[in-house]
């Protein structure tokens, strides 16, 4: 496979400054394990250092993202992009933009005091988590989001070939960018303030990026197995339909205990408890989709695209379904099985998939046929055994602070720092584990196509 | 089932589902102000400390954050606010043990968090968070409580204080108070703990009567 539009390769700006910023997301993310252990480590305090972990994480999806996109846009439209000019504009744009932001984080954890008031909006951090970025950075963002999209509508509209697959992304895309408006106003009330700012942390997580997910997959499963357009168009519809129409309202698990009237206990649970079920669908549609595959030379590729699906469902599903009942969530809910959840879903959900799509296009963006595929399974195993296991670390460390500390009555501060010490230790070692998978994987992405291929595996030749 | 056929069901469906979404938001933006007292600007004011801050950085509150340090929704009900103010200009002055670092925070801050802090945790939160079973359970099923012991719990005392790996870390740990301070000091200490410990920030409990400033001494006693 290699690429049929020049203007493809501006996907690998976009998978560049990804990569890059995952080994910085992950590397911070050990030094917040530390600070689990040893709060004043680190010039820098544990809410910098999260909000860098967590922003970082954001910022890297959503940009691997825009890569993915704007290699897929033009391949299902069958013509170059509308303007590559403009889109590496945009591209550089969103670089400064997300250095600017970081370094504002950097100062104002250096100086708390940094942080004033202009025009009524905070300067270097707005002090909400996940969407910390200041005022002025959210418009640069929109700004940024809408340059993306009517780069590739106008590409659409260029040959009009509406294939599912981009109608979806595109549509998933447009409803990522409207669901960040509700979390660029003030309100002075702490509920109302939460209630849309869930709107738009799950309406992104559990909503659109699922939608933008299962456009991906159906784009992989058809690039590297070859089976039918029809086919996996038609699963691609059920999934994301069912991924709407349990995560809209899949919304009330977090309207439980904010201040919100009682009926989204009902609305909450119900549709909540099948948040997972679409998910599984795509388990399904993977495997499904891989036996009826004779012939596959990116074999990795087919793997993390595998892989993706599985721990989607693990991550995501699983492991949110747990603590999603009210009455179980009324004792876990702000625990440690909420953050055990959150580093599985994630890493299952948008990591896999934006490493996945990585491996199924950059061979073609390289001009390569094949490559030396041993990096990537070694990375993945190293990353996936480690996450697996700072999940459960954490995941313990939950159970025992719900025992302890809901249930029981101990002291915050007492079972954090006694009884979960060892699940820390051991998630810092993991942690370690995990950055040296994604080390693994950032010396194979800057080596792929750019090295020769060791031997040809039997497969390969016939194909 | 047709590929036309399942992308209509995809389209409609998601914004039928969409539109309740919308429907319940707004019945539930006009059902908020009578869930939660009214917001004074010094609330108004305290919740843009919390935002300058990055308090949600560390803490949860409503249980949403970020799980390093404790939740924020019910302390003022749990720690004296003279504490809390102290704490939040310097913590380590009050707390030698304690993780979270100086920030600079000025006493008109403090008081305006403080102030926020109060209104949410009267908002009603359907019961969150719910009372530890322990603590429910305590003084039921035959154990019969001292009025001491009793006091103990109704004063909330195990909100700063410590027994047998029970209460909070805020104070000093009482497991053996009684083979290291005597019966006078106690009492005493309890009407006025400044006169005892300089830099107590600690209630006093004067307004309580001899009897039970004496129950209460009894048990400390008892914790040899």
């Amino acid at each position: 496979m290699t690429i049929k539009h020049e203007s493809q390769k501006i996907a690998q700006n976009f998978y560049t400054f990804a990569v890059l910023l995952f080994l910085v997301q992950v590397a911070i993310g050990i030094i917040a394990a530390i600070q689990f252990i040893k709060p004043d480590f680190f010039i820098l305090n544990f809410n910098i250092i999260r909000s860098l972990h967590i922003n970082a994480l954001v910022v890297w999806l959503l940009v691997g993202l825009m890569g993915a996109t704007y290699y897929v846009v033009p391949e299902e439209s069958e013509t170059e992009l509308w303007s590559i000019p403009l889109a590496k504009f945009q591209f550089w744009a969103t670089v400064i933009a997300v250095t600017a932001v970081v370094l504002g984080y950097i100062w104002m954890g250096l100086n708390p005091q940094a942080n004033t008031l202009v025009f009524g909006t905070r300067l270097l951090n707005e002090g909400r988590e996940y969407i910390e970025a200041p005022r002025w950075a959210d418009i640069l963002i929109v700004v940024s989001v809408l340059v993306f999209l009517l780069n590739n509508f106008m590409t659409m509209l260029k040959t009009k070939k509406w294939t599912g697959i981009q109608g979806t992304l595109l549509g998933g895309l447009t409803f990522l960018a409207l669901m960040y408006l509700p979390g660029m106003f003030y309100t002075q009330s702490m509920v109302k303030d939460q209630f849309w700012w869930w709107w738009v942390v799950h309406l992104w997580v559990e909503g659109s990026w699922e939608v933008i997910a299962g456009a991906l997959l159906a784009f992989m499963l058809m690039k590297v197995t070859g089976v039918k357009r029809e086919v996996v168009e038609k699963w691609m519809y059920i999934e994301v339909g069912l991924v709407l129409f349990t995560g809209i309202l899949g919304l009330g698990h977090h309207y439980y205990w904010i201040g919100t009237p009682g009926y989204w206990l009902w609305v909450g649970g119900i549709f909540s408890a099948l948040e997972p079920v679409p998910l599984l669908v795509m388990v399904w549609d993977a495997f499904r989709t891989t036996r009826e595959a004779r012939v596959v030379t990116n074999k990795a590729g087919l793997y993390y695209t595998v892989a993706h699906a599985i721990f989607n469902f693990v991550g995501a599903g699983l492991w949110g379904v747990i603590h999603t009942l009210p009455q179980v969530n009324k004792w876990t809910h702000g625990t440690q099985i909420t953050t055990a959840h959150g580093h599985l879903a994630f890493y299952g959900a948008y990591v896999l998939l934006i490493l996945s799509m990585i491996y199924v296009t950059l061979p073609a963006i390289r001009g390569v046929k094949e490559y030396n595929q041993s990096r990537a399974f070694l990375s993945f195993w190293w990353m996936t055994i480690s996450m697996i296991f700072i999940v459960l670390t954490i995941t313990g460390a939950g159970m025992v602070q719900t025992y302890m500390e809901r249930l029981m009555g101990l002291d915050y501060v007492a079972v954090k720092t006694t009884y979960n010490m060892w699940f820390w230790i051991l998630r810092a070692i993991f942690g370690v584990g995990f950055l040296i998978g994604v080390g693994i994987f950032v010396k194979d992405y800057f080596k792929i196509g750019k090295e020769p291929v060791p031997a040809v595996s039997p497969a390969a030749e016939k194909a | 089932m047709s590929n036309k056929a399942a992308r209509n069901l995809f389209i409609f469906g998601s914004l039928f589902f969409f539109v309740i979404l919308v429907i319940l938001t707004f019945d539930t933006l006009a059902k908020l102000p009578k869930r939660a007292p009214e917001i004074t600007e010094e609330v108004n004011a305290g919740k843009m400390v919390w935002h300058k801050y990055d308090c949600i950085g560390c803490h949860t509150i409503l249980g949403n954050g970020s799980y390093f340090a404790p939740d924020m929704t019910k302390v003022t009900e749990r720690k004296p606010k003279e504490y809390l103010k102290q704490f939040l200009m310097d913590p380590k002055s009050v707390n030698p043990k304690a993780s979270m670092p100086k920030f600079g925070i000025t006493s008109e801050e403090a008081e305006k968090l403080i102030a926020f802090l109060d209104w949410i945790s009267k908002v009603d939160t359907n019961g969150w968070p719910p009372k530890p079973i322990l603590a429910t359970a305590a003084g039921v099923a035959g154990r019969e409580l001292t009025s001491g012991q009793r006091l103990y719990q109704s004063l909330g005392c195990s909100n700063c204080h410590m027994i047998n790996g029970i209460g909070g870390t805020t104070g000093p740990d009482l497991t053996h108070v009684g083979s290291k301070k005597d019966r006078v000091w106690l009492f005493g200490h309890f009407k006025d703990p400044k006169a005892y410990v300089p830099n107590s920030v600690m209630p006093g409990f004067g307004h309580l009567s001899e009897q039970e400033l004496n129950d209460l001494t009894d048990y400390m006693i008892a914790l040899k």
